[in-house]
């Protein structure tokens, strides 16, 4: 664990610094929120509807910048190379950076959600609450899959264009259940089906990070 | 008899149709300093990325310390010095070594960076930004990243390229001093004369296999010039 606590430490020290993963992935949020909330004209019912799809596209979209922000930053200066060269298993290396990803996410999350409340009207509830457990699990399948994925595009020139290829299809699933839970919570009661669609996402959580644990050694091979 | 720091068998590597290296075979023994020389593309980074671990070879094997050189335990005893700095430009000197130092799990960590930073004269540096250091300051920041951990094995890939006489003569006695400490060294350069002053053997690696294995004690650069180089008029040609 201390690897990965270190790699933790020194992302966020980084991120802090420049603010440059964080900034970028606000702004393009408020961009999302802005355009879809002048453009379309619709009832609040309506309005209600579109919205859980509407957080996660800012979510999504704002979370790639954060992802290819990730492995790029070690590309720069070879240190992609020096981390091969570490005596740590690429586990705890993937560990570290799966950490610094999602807790920067977050970070934008918790940033931008105030925005999101203000932007369509929504009235804040004790059962917003249950964002909480949705908007979790919804971000650390997409970061514990976007991480590994993240490292293997890295390599290429077309970084931006091969991580997208490669998580979308992937990650699909788990984001589609996240806009339905998010639908659920923000429509008003929770239905019996939420908390059974709320576990097959955290087993889906569950799935891609230990697969991504286990394989990260064979990603920092030549 | 102990066992090599280094033992190479029938090492080939190639890439697709391009070969880098061909049946290299070489060992080098604990305490050693190795100048490996070569003209551009002969296979010399190839050949310190397979030891290091990072590459694996197409065919034949490689032990560091008798084992597998990407075993977690000689990695550990590993350090690598080439081009790439290996630093974080947006962290100051001393994030970047206390990083480097924790991920090694160096004991005593600030009096070793302290060490470091001072054999590096970098020490008055130490809180700024390695983003508005020179090129001679990174180099000699790179140098104590790598030595933080006390390495066992030293691989030098054209350490002194980009650097000023200062940086380069600080290096030549901070190698000094890491040959004297017992380190086993393997430095790859286009200067012969620093080749000489440092290094008791040599090898050549020629269209991507070693076509010399010899003593410094016994050459000059002058004559590897002639003999391997020919055709050369400068070693920056090498």
């Amino acid at each position: 664990m201390r690897a990965a606590f270190s790699i933790l430490q020194k992302d966020l020290r980084m991120e802090f610094r420049s603010k440059e993963s964080l900034l970028a992935m606000w702004i393009f949020s408020l961009l999302i929120f802005v355009i879809f909330n002048f453009t379309f004209e619709v009832s609040r019912l309506v309005m209600l509807e579109i919205a859980p799809g509407l957080l996660w596209v800012a979510f999504i979209f704002s979370g790639m910048f954060g992802l290819n922000h990730s492995f790029a930053v070690e590309k720069e200066n070879g240190n992609l190379r020096s981390m091969a060269l570490m005596p740590v298993e690429g586990g705890q290396i993937y560990l570290g950076k799966f950490l610094s990803v999602t807790c920067i996410m977050l970070l934008f999350e918790i940033l931008i959600f105030p925005i999101f409340i203000i932007f369509y009207d929504l009235q804040i509830s004790m059962q917003m609450l249950m964002l909480i457990p949705v908007v979790l699990a919804g971000t650390i399948g997409f970061t514990s899959l976007g991480t590994i994925l993240s490292a293997i595009a890295v390599h290429t020139r077309n970084q931006q264009i091969l991580l997208s290829l490669l998580l979308w299809p992937l990650v699909s699933p788990i984001i589609i259940w996240s806009v339905t839970l998010s639908g659920m919570v923000l429509g008003g009661d929770l239905p019996a089906s939420f908390y059974s669609l709320l576990t097959r996402v955290v087993a889906f959580d569950v799935i891609f990070f230990t697969i991504s644990y286990m394989l990260f050694d064979f990603i920092l091979e030549d | 008899m102990s066992v090599p720091a280094l033992q190479i068998d029938k090492v080939s590597k190639d890439f697709g149709r391009i070969i880098a290296l061909r049946n290299v075979d070489l060992i080098v023994q604990p305490k050693e300093f190795v100048s490996i020389l070569g003209r551009n593309g002969a296979g010399k980074t190839t050949l310190l990325n397979i030891i290091s671990g990072v590459a694996k070879p197409s065919s034949g094997s490689v032990q560091l310390f008798g084992t597998d050189p990407t075993a977690t335990v000689n990695k550990a005893k590993l350090a690598v010095i080439s081009h790439e700095m290996f630093l974080y430009s947006n962290l100051t000197a001393i994030e970047n070594l206390e990083y480097y130092a924790r991920m090694y799990a160096v004991s005593d960590l600030d009096q070793r960076i302290e060490d470091v930073l001072n054999d590096v004269e970098l020490r008055h540096r130490r809180f700024d930004l390695v983003a508005t250091f020179s090129r001679g300051m990174t180099q000699r920041l790179t140098i104590a990243r790598a030595l933080l951990h006390k390495p066992s094995l030293l691989l030098l890939d054209e350490p002194f390229t980009g650097l000023d006489q200062h940086a380069i003569g600080m290096l030549i006695g901070l190698l000094q001093e890491q040959k004297n400490l017992g380190r086993t060294i393997l430095l790859t350069t286009h200067d012969l004369h620093t080749a000489k002053a440092l290094s008791e053997r040599y090898v050549v690696l020629e269209k991507h296999r070693i076509i010399e294995d010899g003593l410094m004690a016994d050459t000059s650069p002058d004559e590897i010039r002639t003999k391997f180089f020919s055709g050369l008029t400068t070693e920056k040609e090498l």
